[in-house]
């Protein structure tokens, strides 16, 4: 059966390979150029005060070559695809090609059981794509560690070479996520598969669960496992950004909170000095229009501060560990069912 | 001499759909036994059912006396319309069969093959249908079963390769002890090869048995028109046509027909099936038992 399965496996896994192989050619030629920037940078060893100034120096200086943005991007991009990828082209037609083709009548009339038919298939095909994706990403946070050290510390980076390890593009990309994420979507496009029993609906269908997955999770779910800090910081003392509307009303978006590098900032609001949310301009800084220092100055004066609520940058692995754990625990549950729709339903 | 397929009560719904209903039969071991019926009548289902890929709704069935997925080892079966994995060449399903079978034969595999004159190297999805059906059967053939069973093993194929087929399969029952299964639409093609008939119709078993035995039990009686309600208890009347004056019976009797009003004659395999296949659809189990109106 191990025989089988490689044999029709084998074109995908070839493929996976190929992507793998060039995305490593790619690193290898650019890596050691940026490691020597980043030594050179002078952000190792660097004196509190001038480290973030450094780092954006870094980062601003990568952001203008033509290279660092592209492969940092193009990787980034690729890990948080290569899921979705898996899951259409290895996942879904597994058992929807057995089923569209009636070969399933061949493979389980032989002298094998229809689990043990299942669990070689999905063993094989599922460890490779966990380790694909596992070996793109592990690859990739190599090759951009001085990347995202400078950008865990840096104040004013642009992105994408900016990003913070919270970041919902470089959070999906890096640590353990990917190998959650491919266990799913794998056995995703494989149940759906088996359900639908044609290739071409069930690869549409595979896409458009997982893409609302991926967009669900990082807006309405990763922000709430656990509940945040909450700091009251100075309005002059953040990085960030005030909008005032013409209604008179004002709001601030906070971007790097310094005593917090490397945090992720799920909200800020604006309170008065008596601790009340406040949102609408008070009478005595109308007059500094709409000119946003001069507004801030004046907020602070008035005693407005901000309350800006955020996630440590310390919980990083214990987000990266419970979001894996919970799409491993969906992966294991979807495998139960494939086994169990295999014996039942499709009988 | 013991069954190598036993079933009773056997039902499969899909749905409110019943695709075989309440089917009980024993097909005894040594035989080569036709499987006939139209389209949609449950060949397929009562096939499948018999190699584990359906469960059944109602009823059980025991293929070579116990459940099918434990008697996998020693069943081939060769699917409708002989699916095959097309991006694997003829070799590699060859490896395929020695991979996932136990007992599996490689020299008869070979031999088999030899004589099909393709190139091994040839990707299956290639093939024509005749050469996939025979590749099918190579593979079903090759696990050295105990009971084969062929689900439309022809009906995609041209007279030749249907010929062709036919006798490759005559040869590997003489030559191995095996039980056969095959189920057709067309009589003619299983009227060679059979020698034991089950007859099935919308979803319902209408007859099984030895051929000669169907042979000799009926009779087509011609004679004066007359009310078939008025014949011997016996006589059962499988169908009947009347014209002004005359009227022509198929009856099903053990007892000579003494009748000497009747002009009795021996009826063939095929008119003998069809009559079977025209009856109108009943409800009733066992219908054959019944007396025709």
């Amino acid at each position: 059966m191990i025989w089988l399965s490689w044999r029709l496996f084998r074109i995908e896994a070839a493929a996976a390979a190929a992507a793998l192989a060039a995305f490593t050619v790619l690193l290898a030629v650019t890596g050691p150029h940026l490691a020597s920037l980043y030594a050179a940078s002078g952000i190792t060893g660097c004196h509190v005060g001038s480290c973030g100034q450094l780092a954006d120096n870094f980062l601003s200086l990568l952001g203008d070559s033509s290279i660092y943005p592209v492969v940092y991007t193009l990787g980034i991009v690729g890990i948080v695809l290569a899921p979705a990828v898996i899951g259409i082209f290895w996942g879904a037609p597994l058992l929807a090609r057995e089923l569209e083709t009636g070969t399933f009548r061949l493979a389980w009339t032989q002298n094998i059981t229809r689990a043990r038919w299942l669990t070689v298939k999905l063993t094989l095909a599922g460890l490779a794509a966990m380790a694909a994706t596992e070996g793109f990403s592990l690859m990739q946070a190599w090759w951009a560690a001085p990347i995202s050290q400078a950008a865990r510390i840096a104040p004013n980076a642009p992105a994408p070479l900016g990003f913070g390890p919270f970041n919902p593009l470089a959070f999906a990309a890096h640590g353990v996520t990917p190998l959650g994420y491919a266990a799913f979507a794998f056995i995703l496009g494989v149940t759906v598969g088996g359900v639908l029993g044609r290739v071409i609906p069930a690869m549409a269908v595979t896409l458009v669960i997982f893409a609302a997955i991926q967009v669900a999770v990082p807006l309405w779910i990763r922000p709430n496992v656990f509940p945040p800090d909450h700091a009251m910081v100075a309005i002059g003392s953040i990085n960030g950004s005030t909008r005032t509307n013409i209604n008179n009303t004002f709001a601030f978006t906070v971007d790097f909170l310094p005593s917090q590098p490397g945090a992720w900032i799920t909200s800020a609001e604006a309170v008065n000095a008596a601790g009340q949310p406040a949102s609408s301009i008070p009478a005595a800084c109308k007059a500094s229009g709409p000119s946003v220092p001069h507004l801030g100055s004046c907020l602070s004066r008035q005693g407005v501060r901000i309350d800006v609520s955020y996630q440590p940058a310390s919980r990083y692995w214990a987000f990266q560990w419970i979001e894996t754990a919970i799409f491993i625990a969906f992966a294991s549950a979807l495998t139960w069912y494939c086994f169990w729709y295999l014996a039942r339903r499709l009988s | 001499m013991t069954a190598v397929l036993e079933a009773r009560g056997l039902g499969k719904q899909y749905g409110r759909l019943w695709a075989l209903a309440d089917c009980t039969l024993s097909v005894p071991a040594g035989h080569v036994v036709g499987l006939v019926g139209p389209n949609g009548a449950g060949k397929t289902t009562l096939l499948n059912l018999a190699v584990g890929l359906l469960a059944p709704t109602t009823g059980i069935i025991e293929v070579l006396s116990g459940p099918p997925l434990a008697r996998l080892a020693r069943i081939g079966f060769l699917a409708q319309d002989a699916p095959v994995y097309a991006g694997l060449s003829v070799a590699e399903h060859l490896a395929l069969g020695a991979h996932l079978n136990s007992r599996w034969d490689a020299g008869l595999a070979r031999r088999w093959i030899g004589r099909l004159n393709v190139n091994l190297d040839q990707k299956a999805g290639k093939l024509s249908a005749g050469q996939r059906a025979q590749l099918g059967l190579t593979l079903a053939m090759a696990k050295r079963p105990e009971l084969l069973l062929l689900d439309e093993p022809v009906a995609s194929l041209d007279p030749l390769a249907r010929r062709a087929f036919l006798q490759d399969l005559m040869e590997a029952v003489a030559e191995q002890e095996l039980s056969v299964v095959l189920s057709s639409h067309l009589v003619a093609d299983l009227e060679r090869v059979c020698d034991y008939l089950i007859v099935l119709v919308a979803s319902q078993m209408r007859i099984a048995g030895l051929v000669e035995d169907l042979l000799v039990t009926h009779h087509l009686l011609t004679g004066p028109r007359r009310d078939p309600a008025t014949l011997p208890a016996e006589q059962q009347v499988i169908s009947a046509s009347h014209t002004d004056r005359q009227s022509t019976l198929l009856v099903r009797t053990r007892r000579p027909v003494l009748d000497p009003s009747w002009v009795i004659s021996r009826v063939g395999l095929e008119d003998l099936v069809l009559a079977y296949m025209s009856q109108a659809a009943g409800p009733a189990r066992h219908r054959h038992l019944e007396v025709q109106k």
